[in-house]
């Protein structure tokens, strides 16, 4: 029997197939269906109050006509370039310190974990009683220590919105580029590094030469999820701003949302397509420099 | 090895989840805090201690938004549950148009208890009765008693009282919602309606950009910027709560908000206890005032299996008594017009006389299916012009066009 | 010398600002939730107090401890499945030869880009036909593909840095792919997979979307919906019942990182290479 299962097992293709098979049917059945739905849906106007017809792009076209959601689609994107950046910068900064043999390294692992423990929900309501005008901590501390003269209205300008939105969404997301950088730091042994200082090199040095090459890998994953969440950001937005001021924060995860709940699931559908494209886009761009094509072989 | 003990782990979560539910005839979805909550189970228990109908209360977060989330999903679905629900005024023509609601039977006798101005614009689609108010919501004038000896008449003359007093700037004077949420339009209704304007949908157009909306929106906008008597963050934070607090915190002489704000500051502890008053809101010079209608109304599932059970919870929840109850106990303000000249509710709230010629001529927001939508543009047009980016003709121009657009969109 | 003094003052200097800037929030979360949340937004001088705590405990119709509870077993349960699942399949994609491995990595995380709000209407469907909405398995099935993608990455890039050197020395003793992965791939990437758990559990512990959507009591509620339970029906935000409730949510997961925080930086396993 065990000698049957074996040669079962070593023919090419089927090893591969059982290993990946629960991968598979989990990710086919609650994913791949719902989103093949979506994409159907999304070339009829499906919307509760009215009755369904094919409409084939008419869902793509109003809303590319709308400016509403392009105003979202560039906010977007914006705000992922700029919050991905500041989070890889951070994330990366946090792993270097978390690699090296502090005192109170345990303590700093548990710190840096927490900004992504603590739910949005709610670190989103403390930024929020952060940034307050009138009982804010940034504003009386700001007051107390003199640097300002009057409260500032953080999320009253449209400028002060987003990079609160940034900081606010950085501070959460920088442990999880931070930890998923360290697991790789992890793997490069300290000799490499003493023998390069016996050799000369400086930190610079050490960090382009040695860290960098073996990090590239966790740094593109880290970079390619990091792009696809935010993108999708929704849940700091909602609280923090709700969208605002003057409809300037909406993104198009609020967008989509919007349309569903409006009972315009037609439409809700083709914005998270659009988001689909966007993403696509963007990952291949990045697995291209990365040429992972090449690591796989 | 491990695919099994996924399997029989899955059977087993599955069979114990099955045993922990009760049976139960209807299920009730219910949203508030703790407290309310509370009140809400004991109308059930009763309910089901006189009929003998098992209903099971669903609690839902109180954010309108979230509600709504948690309804949209089962009854686009066409799920039998929930049979009975809560819906905030703003979305009943939604659901409505949806074909998610079974009709509301009862006598026109039951019918004539309730506020008719409630009833006709907000409960009644297509000539049919799909829902009742358990409780509603307008827009009042708070303002300090002590300093303020006769609430304004005009929105002028707030202003000019905030001058005369010295609260410009620095010190608020007048708090309202502004922030860009659904409460921003219920705040703008009430200055259009009181110049004469509104939001106004005929057959396949908008009309927002009118003379008389564009004053209003103006002198909102002029309230934070030129006369400077709301404060900055009027437009990025203020809302019920915010709002609630600074009339007590910061020396306001003036607020507009929903009734539920009287009773925290009739409380022990409240900074402005004994020393405010309410009053209908002002119109502009010369012209009448206006209230927005808000409020939750209760309705049953076109797809429940259970249909004339839900209509006996329905008449228990909207029957004198129990909204008696939700007078007194809660503080809530009733659906139903009679409760409001009952002795005892009078005595534990004598401000209900006052509140029901508000709610009598309060004036609901349009009632078409796509509502939301339409206030989502709305809301940040006109946050937009709050803040000054935009000036009052612009924003109202593109809002109008965006809606009109909207509207083609929907069209059958 | 100089290299070396200017290190530690860098890394001092790190260190100190790195723990400001993870803890100042949390700080602040914790400091309102032991005052009287009143005075946040008053003059009154904050009177320590720990009554918010006992709120959020003994609530009734609050069933707090039972909603943590939920969330607990129903994220450690999704994130076991998860990182099994993903490790199965990374040392697939890492280790063995067949066509459309870069088709299944590129397949499963171009489906992981659609919002959730897209898809929740779908799963409801599927879940309500099975019968498994407000249960602890209807969570459980869309937590775990929703965090496949993710974990199939971290690992498939961990594995892959797990030198193939290893792998035959233990064929050459005559270790098949299950022995190889149990015996060799998974001490080393130890840290990865760590990590993999760690996060994914992070994430079905805060998920609201599909929790506040598929659930509809205590049965199978999780935390962050309970959250969303306490305001007040015109935004009454009990300041302190929040945080003390998020506080109390942040616990298990300071606890789980604090028990794994070394297994996150454990090194290469030199006796292995050797």
């Amino acid at each position: 029997m065990r000698n049957k299962a074996a040669a079962f097992l070593s023919r090419p293709g089927v090893a591969p197939f059982l290993f990946l098979s629960p991968l598979i049917a989990l990710i086919g059945c609650l994913i791949l269906i719902p989103v093949t739905g979506a994409v159907v849906n999304s070339l009829f106007r499906d919307v509760t109050f009215l009755p369904q017809k094919f409409v084939f792009f008419g869902n793509y076209i109003s809303l590319f006509s709308d400016s509403g959601f392009t105003r979202a689609a560039v906010f977007t994107l914006f705000f992922t370039i700029v919050s991905v950046f500041t989070e890889m910068g951070l994330g990366i900064l946090l792993a270097l310190l978390l690699n090296e043999k502090l005192p109170g390294r345990g303590f700093l692992r548990v710190a840096v974990l927490i900004p992504w423990a603590i739910p949005v929900a709610v670190s989103g309501r403390v930024w929020e009683l952060i940034y307050n005008f009138n009982y804010g901590f940034a504003n009386s501390f700001l007051l107390k220590t003199g640097l300002m003269n009057s409260p500032v209205n953080w999320l009253g300008t449209e400028a002060g919105a987003f990079l609160a939105l940034v900081l606010a969404d950085a501070w959460k997301t920088a442990p999880f580029v931070a930890i998923i950088v360290l697991a790789g730091l992890q793997t490069i042994p300290d000799e490499l590094y003493e023998q390069a200082s016996i050799d000369g090199a400086g930190i610079f040095q050490k960090f382009v030469y040695i860290t960098l090459p073996v990090i590239s890998p966790v740094i593109i994953v880290a970079l390619l999820f990091r792009t696809i969440d935010a993108l999708r950001v929704f849940d700091i937005i909602f609280v923090l701003t709700g969208g605002g001021p003057g409809g300037s924060t909406a993104s198009l995860s609020m967008f989509a949302y919007e349309r569903f709940l409006s009972g315009d699931f037609g439409g809700g559908s083709a914005v998270s397509v659009i988001l689909f494209l966007m993403a696509m886009s963007l990952s291949l761009i990045y697995l291209k420099a990365a040429k992972l094509s090449e690591a796989l072989k | 090895m491990k695919l099994k003990m996924f399997i029989l782990f899955s059977v087993l979560s599955l069979l114990f989840a099955g045993c922990a539910r009760e049976k139960h005839d209807i299920s009730f979805n219910v949203g508030g805090a703790p407290a309310e909550i509370s009140v809400w189970q004991e109308v059930v228990r009763e309910f089901t201690d006189t009929t003998g109908i098992r209903v099971k209360i669903n609690i839902q977060p109180t954010d309108s938004d979230l509600r709504r989330q948690g309804l949209v999903l089962p009854l686009a679905a066409k799920r039998a549950e929930p049979d009975v629900f809560l819906m905030d005024i703003a979305w009943i023509g939604q659901f409505a148009a949806s074909g998610w609601l079974a009709p509301v039977e009862i006598s026109d006798k039951a019918r004539a208890a309730f506020f008719r101005g409630v009833i006709e614009t907000a409960d009644t689609y297509d000539n049919r009765l799909i829902g009742l108010p358990v409780y509603i919501d307008g827009g009042l004038l708070y303002y300090r008693k002590d300093i303020v000896k006769k609430p304004p008449d005009s929105w002028e003359e707030l202003v000019r009282i905030c001058v005369e007093n010295g609260r410009q700037g620095e010190n608020p004077c007048f708090v309202w919602q502004g922030a860009q949420y659904e409460g921003l339009v219920c705040n703008f209704l009430e200055f259009a309606l009181a110049n004469g304007g509104g939001i106004i949908i005929e057959g396949n157009r908008a009309d927002i950009n009118t003379a008389e909306n564009r004053e209003a929106l103006r002198f909102m906008a002029g309230l934070i910027h030129k006369h400077k008597v709301s404060p900055p963050d009027t437009y990025t934070s203020m809302r019920e709560e915010e709002s609630r607090i600074a009339f007590e915190e910061s020396g306001a002489l003036f607020q507009r908000n929903w009734p539920y704000a009287w009773g925290i500051y009739s409380q022990e502890g409240s900074p402005v206890k004994g020393k405010t008053g309410i009053a209908p809101l002002p119109g502009f010079k010369g012209k009448k005032g206006a209230s927005t209608l808000g409020g939750w109304h209760i309705g049953i599932s076109a797809f429940s299996k259970n249909k004339e059970a839900a209509l006996r919870l329905v008449e228990h929840i909207t029957s004198y008594d129990v909204q008696k109850r939700f007078a007194i106990k809660m503080g809530w303000n009733p659906g139903r017009e009679d409760v409001y000249d009952d002795k005892d509710v009078l005595e534990a709230s004598p401000h209900f006389k006052q509140l029901k010629e508000v709610f009598v001529n309060a004036s609901a927001r349009p009632n078409v299916p796509y509502y939301t939508r339409l206030s989502s543009v709305l809301q940040k047009h006109l946050n937009a012009a709050l803040m000054m980016k935009t000036g009052a003709e612009e924003a109202l121009e593109a809002a109008e066009k965006e809606i009109n657009a909207i509207i083609r969109e929907y069209e059958k | 010398m100089r290299e070396k003094q200017f290190k530690k003052a860098m890394l001092g200097a790190g260190y100190v600002s790195a723990v400001i800037f993870c803890l100042l929030p949390f700080v602040y979360m914790l400091y309102i939730s032991f005052i009287d949340a009143a005075s946040l937004f008053s003059k009154q001088e904050a009177a320590f107090t720990l009554k918010n705590y006992v709120n959020v405990i003994k609530g009734e119709n609050l069933h707090f401890l039972t909603y943590l509870k939920n969330s607990v077993v129903i994220a450690l349960i999704s994130s076991l499945v998860t990182v099994i699942i993903a490790g199965l399949g990374a040392y697939a994609v890492t280790r063995m030869d067949f066509k459309w491995k870069t088709a299944v990595l590129l397949g499963v995380l171009g489906v992981s880009f659609f919002p959730q709000i897209s898809i929740a209407g779908y799963i409801f469907k599927m879940l309500a036909a099975l019968g498994l909405l407000n249960t602890y398995t209807g969570l459980i099935f869309p937590y775990t593909a929703w965090a496949l993608p993710l974990s199939l990455w971290i690992l498939a890039g961990y594995f892959l840095s797990v030198p193939p050197d290893l792998d035959k020395a233990a064929k050459v003793d005559g270790a098949g792919n299950f022995q190889i992965m149990a015996y060799v791939i998974l001490p080393v990437a130890l840290p990865g997979i760590v990590t993999a758990f760690l996060l994914s559990f992070i994430f079905m512990f805060n998920e609201f979307l599909f929790a506040l959507m598929f659930t509809s009591d205590e049965a199978a509620r999780t935390v962050p919906v309970a959250i969303a339970l306490f305001t007040g029906l015109h935004g009454q935000v009990p300041w302190g019942d929040i945080m003390a409730a998020a506080a109390l949510t942040t616990a298990p997961i300071a606890a789980l990182a604090a028990v794994f925080q070394k297994r996150i930086i454990s090194g290469l396993t030199q006796g292995a290479v050797k």
